[in-house]
């Protein structure tokens, strides 16, 4: 019997609020509340990018205790949060008190940023005495995925995956051969990431973000001709995934499939951009492809990781042109111009994608690129696609991509 | 699953070599530390790298630009790929790390200077390597591999999984040929941590003995080459061991104490062990992630016993750990380069330290000298982490090597 990967239950907090919903209404509206920066430590340059799509005062306490929740950074009481969220949207209901055998497999770009600087400031600024215990254990990388195991007793893989923009994709495929091998009976997969102003300010300083235009505006401009960078973003995602034949037998409703995934890395980037030369990754994407003998006309739509950055978009625009060619490219979503650049935003988009939600058009485009010649997803008929490629570029070469199936496809 | 190359840099040395003797030697290599200040710390040592030799500066061209962490990976990945005989460039190859801090060092310079804490001009350089994918990504790099580049960052687990996803990698056909492994540098952030959680032992860690009081962190790196059997013999290639199974688990009990009874920890190798298809009364040794706090070791011992039943008590254990210190996310590596020149070498290598073996844990610690190895052995080797995450690897000496 040929094992699959279902992903059953999906949840997330973000600038649009927390659970499913408030992002599905996001994408379908086009709209997403940003929020100031907070700059009062001083860590920042004048007069430069000044929003980001923030998550603010969640209401979290649904999702975890407020006792519980102290001790933990930011990124954990998310991640804690959206795997209820994804759980409860899954109807799957884990024994606390048993061990469950169940993966958690999250992806962070940037860690526990602000309690690392937080702790770290205590030391340099104090010397090691200060230095709080419980910082540093919720300063690694993998206190969210933790933090998750212990919330549902989980006891199968933890597994924290580190790839920048394609941590999200290879965490999901991760989760996916976790379950499909048999080895966990499911798993919880996910990406968390939290923007602290230092974090914000180094992007700023590294001229990565999109700056305010002339009328004070800022937005990212995926694949657009005046696009000057990113809007940062911070949340979590966490989605359920399960073995097909296991969910159906528990009468879950499916909101996607994981066809398959697979990722590669282009030796030319530079340490902090993306590639100018896509022929690496159109020459790894086409392999995937053929290897699990996906035709392009198969594809309904592509979630893209562009995000409004000059090289990434155009790396991203020149690998699907080299590896569709004459053919008609499907409608290209890019959600990280609504949810910023953080990797949740991407994979939550995508499921929800797959599981038939309406998209609106993507904001801030208006103008094709001439070298690029890709329009994003304009919003006029939307089509749910049953079959969609799903897209991460990573700065420093790393790229991953997945196919998604909707269920009953 | 065959090991067809190993490269590493510790606190005995750049290179395979220098650890292969430190560890023989029955000594640590546990010293003060240099790197940055360590007034008001609990503890002033630490298994830090020695200085570059000359020659490993002047192969990789893109020294200057790199952090610590990326240096020791880079160093480690190019001496594993020489011993492998291998070019990489053409086949496809993919780079499985684990680390923990990546650029931090130089990323807590940064902010000392952004702050002003540190005297200085807080160059955006510094961070380049601040995400925990430099190190793995900066091999990729610099061996030009195109298949997929995988970090993992789950603690100290990170280098045994990163190989377990090596391994699963291969398996599935993805790729020919991994590059797997791990590299961490010291930095305040983990020195700090661990000093602040009362967790280090002044004196250096000594592992599985009844005074022990906590670890010592080290740095470097550790790389194997990975290749299926098939694959290492179509081109001529000499195997130095072979990696038989992984198994992986989370204690999900608390964020840094182990399960007393090291529920987690047996989980992970008996996994390991039916992966690999061994029975516990083949493996010769154990590896032992042997931190030398005292709950880690008993929650150690404990998973030991309930794994190995009645010879638990007779199975030799050996922990690098006491030698080089606890290379955090890059340990599992190290540990699995350890495990390979044990076989190499057909003994396992003694665990430094002084005082006696604590009675309670009833381990047969492999001391003074190393002990022989019968040909044909298959070892474990094991990580645990912060979070209780859990990794194990099973090895075995490869033809009449052990």
């Amino acid at each position: 019997m040929i094992r699959t990967a279902v992903i059953t239950g999906l949840g997330a907090v973000s600038a649009a609020g927390c659970g499913r919903a408030p992002l599905a209404d996001a994408f379908r509206t086009s709209s997403i509340t940003l929020t100031p920066v907070d700059r009062s430590a001083g860590y920042h340059r004048l007069q430069r990018s000044r929003l980001a799509a923030l998550v603010g005062a969640a209401e979290l306490g649904q999702w975890i205790a407020p006792l519980v929740a102290r001790r933990m950074s930011q990124s954990s009481r998310w991640a804690v949060s959206a795997a209820r969220m994804a759980l409860a949207d899954a109807s799957l209901e884990l024994d606390p008190q048993a061990s469950n055998p169940v993966a958690v497999v999250m992806s962070t770009a940037y860690g526990a940023a602000a309690v690392t600087e937080k702790m770290l400031r205590q030391v340099q600024d104090e010397g090691p005495e200060a230095a709080s215990p419980a910082l540093f254990t919720e300063s690694v990388a993998n206190a969210p995925a933790a933090q998750v195991a212990l919330a549902v007793r989980a006891v199968g893989a933890n597994i924290t995956v580190t790839q920048r923009q394609a941590g999200p994709l290879i965490a999901l495929g991760t989760a996916a051969q976790e379950v499909i091998a048999g080895r966990a009976e499911c798993a919880l997969v996910g990406s968390v990431d939290e923007l602290s102003p230092l974090i914000h300010s180094i992007l700023d300083r590294f001229g990565a973000l999109a700056p305010a235009d002339a009328n004070g505006h800022e937005a990212a401009r995926p694949f657009d001709r005046r696009r000057s960078g990113f809007l940062a973003g911070e949340g979590a995602t966490v989605v359920v995934l399960e073995e097909a034949t296991a969910a159906r037998r528990r009468g879950a409703r499916a909101l996607a499939e994981v066809d398959f995934y697979g990722s590669a890395f282009d030796p030319q980037a530079p340490r902090t951009d993306w590639s100018r030369d896509p022929s690496t990754l159109v020459e790894s994407l086409s392999r995937l492809l053929e290897r699990h003998d996906a035709a392009l006309d198969d594809f309904e739509c592509v979630v893209s990781g562009a995000c409004g950055s000059t090289r990434g978009d155009r790396l991203e625009a020149l690998v699907l042109e080299g590896v569709w060619g004459e053919r008609r490219l499907p409608p290209v979503l890019a959600p990280k111009a609504l949810t910023g650049e953080h990797g949740g935003g991407l994979l939550a988009a995508a499921v929800l994608a797959a599981a038939g939600a309406e998209f609106g058009p993507t904001p801030g485009f208006r103008e094709v690129d001439p070298e690029l010649g890709l329009a994003p997803f304009d919003g006029s008929n939307w089509v749910a696609p049953g079959r969609l490629l799903v897209s991460c570029l990573a700065t420093g070469g790393a790229a991953a991509w997945a196919m998604l199936t909707r269920a009953g496809q | 699953m065959v090991v067809t190359g190993c490269g590493a840099v510790s606190a005995w040395g750049w290179g395979v070599e220098p650890l292969r003797q430190g560890l023989r030697s029955g000594r640590s290599a546990i010293r003060p530390t240099t790197v940055f200040d360590t007034r008001g710390q609990r503890t002033r040592v630490a298994g830090e790298v020695p200085p570059p030799p000359v020659a490993v500066v002047q192969r990789i061209a893109e020294w200057a630009q790199l952090a610590m962490a990326d240096r020791f990976a880079l160093a480690a990945a190019d001496e594993a790929v020489e011993r492998a005989d291998l070019a990489l460039v053409g086949r496809l190859a993919g780079t499985f790390f684990g680390g923990s801090t990546a650029g931090m060092l130089e990323c807590e310079r940064y902010l000392g200077r952004l702050t002003g804490a540190l005297a200085g001009h807080p160059r955006l350089a510094l961070l380049a390597s601040q995400q925990i994918n430099g190190p793995g990504d900066a091999v990729a790099r610099h061996l030009e591999v195109t298949g997929p580049t995988y970090t993992v960052s789950s603690a100290c687990a990170s280098g045994g999984l990163a190989i377990a996803a090596a391994v699963e990698s291969i398996r599935r056909g993805e790729v020919e040929v991994a590059v797997a492994g791990g590299a961490d540098s010291l930095c305040l952030l983990t020195y700090s941590g661990f000093n602040s959680l009362r967790s280090v032992d002044p004196e250096g860690c000594r592992p599985f003995r009844a005074d022990r009081a906590g670890l010592s962190i080290g740095e470097g790196a550790g790389i194997l080459i990975l290749e299926s059997l098939a694959g290492a013999n179509a081109r001529g290639a000499s195997p130095l061991a072979e990696i038989l199974g992984w198994g992986s688990s989370c204690d999900a009990h608390h964020m840094t104490a182990p399960h007393p009874e090291g529920d987690g920890a047996a989980a992970a190798i008996t996994r390991a062990l039916g992966d690999a298809g061994i029975s516990p009364d083949q493996v010769a040794f154990i590896n032992a992630h042997g931190t030398g706090t005292p709950h880690n070791d008993v929650s150690e011992a404990r998973a030991i016993e309930r794994v190995f039943g009645a010879r638990w008590s007779r199975v030799p254990v050996t922990a690098t750990k006491a030698s080089v210190g606890h290379l955090l996310g890059c340990s599992g590596a190290i540990e699995a380069v350890a495990t390979v020149l044990a076989f190499l070498d057909g003994a396992v290598q003694p665990t430094p330290g002084h005082g006696p073996v604590d009675p309670s844990l009833g381990l047969d610690l492999v001391l003074d000298e190393p002990r022989r190895l019968a040909p044909g052995s298959v070892a474990v080797s094991t990580s645990f982490a912060f979070g209780g995450a859990n990794a194990a690897l099973v090895l075995a000496a490869w033809g009449d090597a052990a």
